[in-house]
């Protein structure tokens, strides 16, 4: 029994003072994934990576937007996206008090703009994500041209008949077959 | 004998597909149940339904409980039986096994009572949420209060939840929709170093050290490189391992040295 | 036949099935130097496995169907063994079933452990094991469809959930019980009424005759889940909730299961990284069952302390992983994280704090005359028993059997560690406190010496070829016991097929022998001392088969009964 009460009494005030001061979470505590969307491009690479489909993004092409969102509910603090993320624009914090009482609370949300393809005219990525690719062009040392910065604003489907025409392609295939 | 579906076997009301529908309470309960918040601040009992989580709630609840994060210190008491609580603490995503005895013990509990939805589970079925043997988190089976995200929820995010439950704490999170706005544009990481050394250093040092350390190591390094302007590359990195007291980092900075050097010459 | 370039570790193994059983090997395929997959006759299966399992010193780890109907046209079957004789490797035995004809000869009555495996096959593929003691479901829940099967590759989406057939439970409980009639009354179950618990034992007065249980009432659809929505490296994260005690360890089980089918060499400081986040893990599962222990003897205080003292293990894991819990640290090819000199001074800083703290709480444990009164000679598990269930962890070493995969087939850097395996004689509760008490510092000793050994370089690679229908087994030693997975990969970068068997399985069956001459006083603590997942047995009925009575009680109250010793919950 004496053995016991030295145990409790050198262990001393063993409570964490929590809620009535902050906790103090280990540096690296996975909390609340943050998105600092002026850096975000919509690129959905955070989409792909997450394993609880916490996040998700959907697009709006008769709006021209694409929505990113993050649900607090599903997700499982991995820091997935944190790892995949391109451009920094999304990590965890140490926040940790998340409780709400209405679910829908738990939603957090990213609109951003549709670039519309120069040729065809269909909505195909975002317009930042199109920004950002010219900007690491310049930084590997290209000067783009202005015929070079259309480009980049062009649908992979209208490249790709582009290229066909442009190369001449058509001299190698197969002659179209008439139904 | 099992999955013989005759109607003795069929209690909850179900849509017509067949499907369980969530149980509602009625607006009476709903009032008492402001009452019963100012009457619980002293003093709540809780019980835990289980309702097939993989156990981490378990054990974060039962730390919850214990000496360091004592939640005792607020009234919070964990009860043996539904029929003696106040707040009912569902844990788990809900799988097929557990929806009975999950809402017996909903049924069993006196109202007015308040449902905490504890975790990633019970928020929406976490990782889980769309699984055939899992119907997707508490409030698929009956209506919620509280919902506490995490997986697991800490002790101290336990706690902060259950304060804000009892109204003791105010609620932090609000959804928030971000709208693009003019001229937003994404910033490129490091922009005066070249792409290639920029992108193999990156990737170099997440291979290294992992994601977080690996940023952060290499974040520092480019910057140095930046900031040294005109400094000849082997100056510049001579200057960040003095007096540098973690070996770790010493070597990781050295290889990140190597593949710079790399990159320039071919 | 194909085989690996180094020597081939257990080719006598195969040799010695060919000569005992001629015909019967129709092929022999190695994944690993330790693995090989022998395909044998279906109507050998039965003799295949009891020979490996009897006579060669084998173990079943694992057994689990797969539907190769897409590969070969055929199911299959495969029954895992350990190895454990003087040569230690692992044989897979594996038998084709016509879809036509889709049985297969039970192993069960030759080979007791495969009774749940056999009775999840059925559940999962509708392969009938014919000649099986035991043709309950096992893994489904009563609200499931007949003849729909989840893991066939044609019969449901994952995501499907079909409408329940029942709303009460249909589950039958079996009892050995003599003189006993084996179906006793229990009255008609309504939604509020008492409804019968997960746990049946079958009493005379306050002695325990028989027990039976009922688990699975987690059963989520995950191996499902891991062949479609998740590509197969996502699956680590998944992994990781299988179970919240030991999720890292499942994790770095699957995590090795696609390493070695796909030949992966993952770096020496990510094998020494996992090492230190596996023993962090042990630590506060060992403790949280000595706390526990304290517990059940009644010694309350004991209790806070240990938990006190736990807290510090979830410390080092927030610190080395962000995360007290779930590490989420595991990747194909390496770990995530890094432990760079702070953290490393801050968690050796722990250790020590842990060991004295720990030292002291111990001594007062194993001081106290309550804790061998109550736990000495209680809830033997027999040698034999043990030997025909192949049980894992503490608990069959606490009956003298040297079984840990950390010693029998090293893993990670165990191979680099200090530390023993840890045997008692007794077979009883005080076996299994002392087996753990001792792991405990062995823990500390490992989690030290491979912070102070830390090897250079790289902790995940990356550019491996992803090959699809390669496959191989992981093995970890949880705090639990052996925790084992298989995986095929597939195409499009996901999973063929993905078993995993968590420690417990292995545990549960014999726990009924550990039960039977004991009192009902005894039961909870004996149920602990297997370390399962405690939430599983929230309400117990007693069948008194002399009084033909029967009482269900929350397990709560005879857990209240178990300490304090008045009151019976049965009176």
């Amino acid at each position: 029994m004496l053995k016991l009460l030295k145990i409790i009494s050198r262990a001393g005030e063993a409570t964490a003072k929590y809620p009535f001061a902050p906790y103090p979470v280990s540096p690296g505590f996975r909390g609340k994934p943050e998105l600092n969307a002026g850096q975000c491009i919509a690129c959905a690479a955070c989409t792909t990576a997450c394993p609880a489909n916490a996040l998700t993004m959907s697009t709006d092409s008769a709006a021209g937007s694409r929505t990113w969102s993050l649900n607090l509910g599903r997700c499982i603090f991995c820091g997935r996206c944190e790892e995949v993320c391109p451009t920094h624009a999304i990590i965890l914090t140490p926040e940790f008090e998340l409780a709400v009482g209405k679910k829908s609370d738990l939603l957090q949300q990213a609109t951003f703009n549709l670039a519309a393809c120069a040729e065809c005219g269909e909505p195909f990525v975002a317009a930042k994500e199109i920004a950002y690719a010219a900007d690491l062009l310049v930084q590997s040392g290209l000067t783009l041209t202005d015929a070079q910065r259309a480009l980049l604003s062009v649908c992979p489907a209208c490249k790709r008949k582009a290229t066909i025409e442009r190369d001449d392609i058509s001299q190698h295939l197969s002659p179209e077959v008439k139904p | 004998m099992n999955g013989d579906a005759h109607v003795s076997n069929l209690i909850v009301p179900r849509d017509q597909n067949g499907m369980p529908v969530p149980m509602t309470e009625s607006e009476h309960i709903a009032g008492l149940k402001a009452a019963l918040l100012k009457d619980i601040q002293r003093s709540a009992y809780v019980y835990r339904v289980d309702c097939g989580g993989c156990n981490g709630c378990e054990i974060e609840i039962f730390s919850s409980i214990t000496p360091v994060f004592d939640a005792e210190r607020f009234g919070i008491k964990v009860v043996a039986s539904p029929r003696h609580a106040d707040i009912l603490l569902f844990t788990g995503a809900v799988t097929r096994a557990m929806r009975m005895p999950a809402l017996r013990a909903y049924q069993a509990a006196p109202d007015p009572k308040i449902t905490v939805s504890y975790g990633a589970c019970g928020c929406s079925g976490g990782i889980f949420h769309d699984l055939y043997c899992v119907w997707g988190g508490t409030d698929k089976i009956v209506p919620v209060d509280v919902y506490i995200p995490g997986c697991p929820p800490t002790p101290p995010a336990t706690l902060y939840g259950f304060a804000m439950a009892l109204g003791l704490l105010g609620q932090k999170l609000h959804a928030t929709h971000h709208v693009e706005g003019e001229d937003e544009r994404s910033e490129v990481g490091h922009p005066g170093i070249p792409y290639d050394i920029r992108v193999e250093v990156e990737r170099e040092a997440r291979r290294l050290a992992g994601y977080r350390s690996g940023r952060l190591i290499s974040d520092e390094f480019l910057t140095e490189l930046q900031v040294g302007g005109g400094m000849p590359l082997d100056e510049c990195v001579k200057r960040m391992l003095s007096g540098e007291d973690d070996p770790r980092r010493t070597e990781i900075i050295t290889r990140l040295w190597d593949i710079c050097a790399g990159v320039a010459k071919g | 036949m194909s085989q690996t370039n180094q020597t081939n570790v257990g080719q006598g193994y195969v040799d010695g099935l060919r000569a005992r059983f001629p015909g019967a090997v129709l092929d022999e395929s190695w994944q690993t130097a330790e693995q090989v997959t022998v395909t044998i006759k279906l109507d050998s299966l039965p003799d295949v496995v009891e020979w490996l399992y009897y006579d060669q010193g084998g173990w079943l780890s694992v057994l689990f169907g797969n539907d190769e109907r897409p590969l070969n046209g055929h199911f299959a079957v495969y029954y895992v063994l350990s190895m454990e004789a003087a040569v230690k490797s692992w044989v897979v035995v594996r038998a084709l079933v016509e879809p036509q004809r889709p049985e297969f000869p039970a192993v069960t009555p030759r080979v007791p452990a495969a009774v749940w495996g056999e009775r999840e096959i059925r559940d999962m593929y509708g392969l009938v094991p014919v000649g099986t003691p035991d043709s309950r479901r096992l893994v489904l829940p009563d609200d499931w469809p007949d003849d729909l099967h989840p893991l066939r590759k044609d019969s449901m989406a994952y995501n499907q959930r079909p409408a329940p057939t029942s709303d009460i439970e249909t589950y039958t409980f079996v009892n050995d019980a003599t003189g006993a009639t084996r179906d006793v009354p229990l009255g008609p179950l309504h939604i509020t009424s008492d409804e019968p618990g997960h746990f049946r034992l079958f009493v005379d007065g306050e002695d325990i005759i028989d027990a039976d249980y009922r688990m699975f009432y987690v059963h989520r659809g995950m191996e499902k889940l891991a062949e479609t929505r998740m590509g197969y490296d996502e699956v680590p994260f998944l992994s990781d909730r299988v179970c919240g005690i030991c999720g890292f360890t499942h994790s770095v089980a699957y995590s090795n299961s696609v390493e070695n089918a796909l030949g992966i060499a993952v770096p020496a400081r990510a094998h020494a990284i996992r090492t230190v986040f596996l023993e962090v893990e042990r630590l506060h599962s060992h403790l949280l069952n000595l706390g526990l222990a304290c517990h059940f003897t009644g010694f309350d205080t004991g209790f806070m302390q240990f938990f006190r003292v736990r807290e510090k293990s979830m410390t080092m894991a927030e610190l080395l992983t962000g995360a007290r819990k779930t590490y989420g640290m595991n990747l194909i090819g390496g770990v995530r994280r890094d432990i760079m000199k702070e953290e490393r001074t801050r968690t050796l800083k722990l250790v020590a704090e842990l060991r004295s703290e720990v030292t002291a709480l111990v001594d007062m444990l194993l001081s106290t005359a309550n804790l061998h009164q109550r736990t000495a000679g209680v809830g033997i598990l027999d040698k034999k028993v043990a030997r025909d269930y192949s049980p894992v962890g503490p608990l069959i070493r606490a009956s003298g059997f040297q079984r840990d995969v950390r010693t029998l087939h090293p893993f990670a850097d165990y191979a680099n560690q200090p530390f023993s395996l840890q045997t008692e004689e007794g077979c009883d509760v005080l076996s299994r406190v002392l087996v753990r008490v001792r792991e405990v510092y062995d823990s500390f000793a490992i989690i030290e010496h491979a912070l102070d050994n830390l090897p250079a370089g790289p902790v995940l690679v990356e550019g491996f070829a992803y090959t699809p229908h390669k496959f191989a087994l992981g093995i970890t030693e949880a705090p639990r016991g052996e925790d084992i997975h298989w995986s095929m990969t597939g195409d499009n970068q996901k999973l063929y097929r993905w078993r995993c068997r968590a420690a417990t399985y292995a545990n549960w069956p014999p726990l009924r022998y550990m039960l039977r001459g004991n009192t009902v006083s005894d039961a909870p603590l004996i149920v602990a001392s297997i370390d399962p997942c405690y939430s599983c047995t929230d309400r117990v009925t007693f069948i008194d088969v002399k009084k033909r009575t029967s009482t269900t009680v929350p397990y709560k109250e005879v857990e209240r009964y178990g300490r304090e010793r008045k009151h019976s919950p049965l009176k």
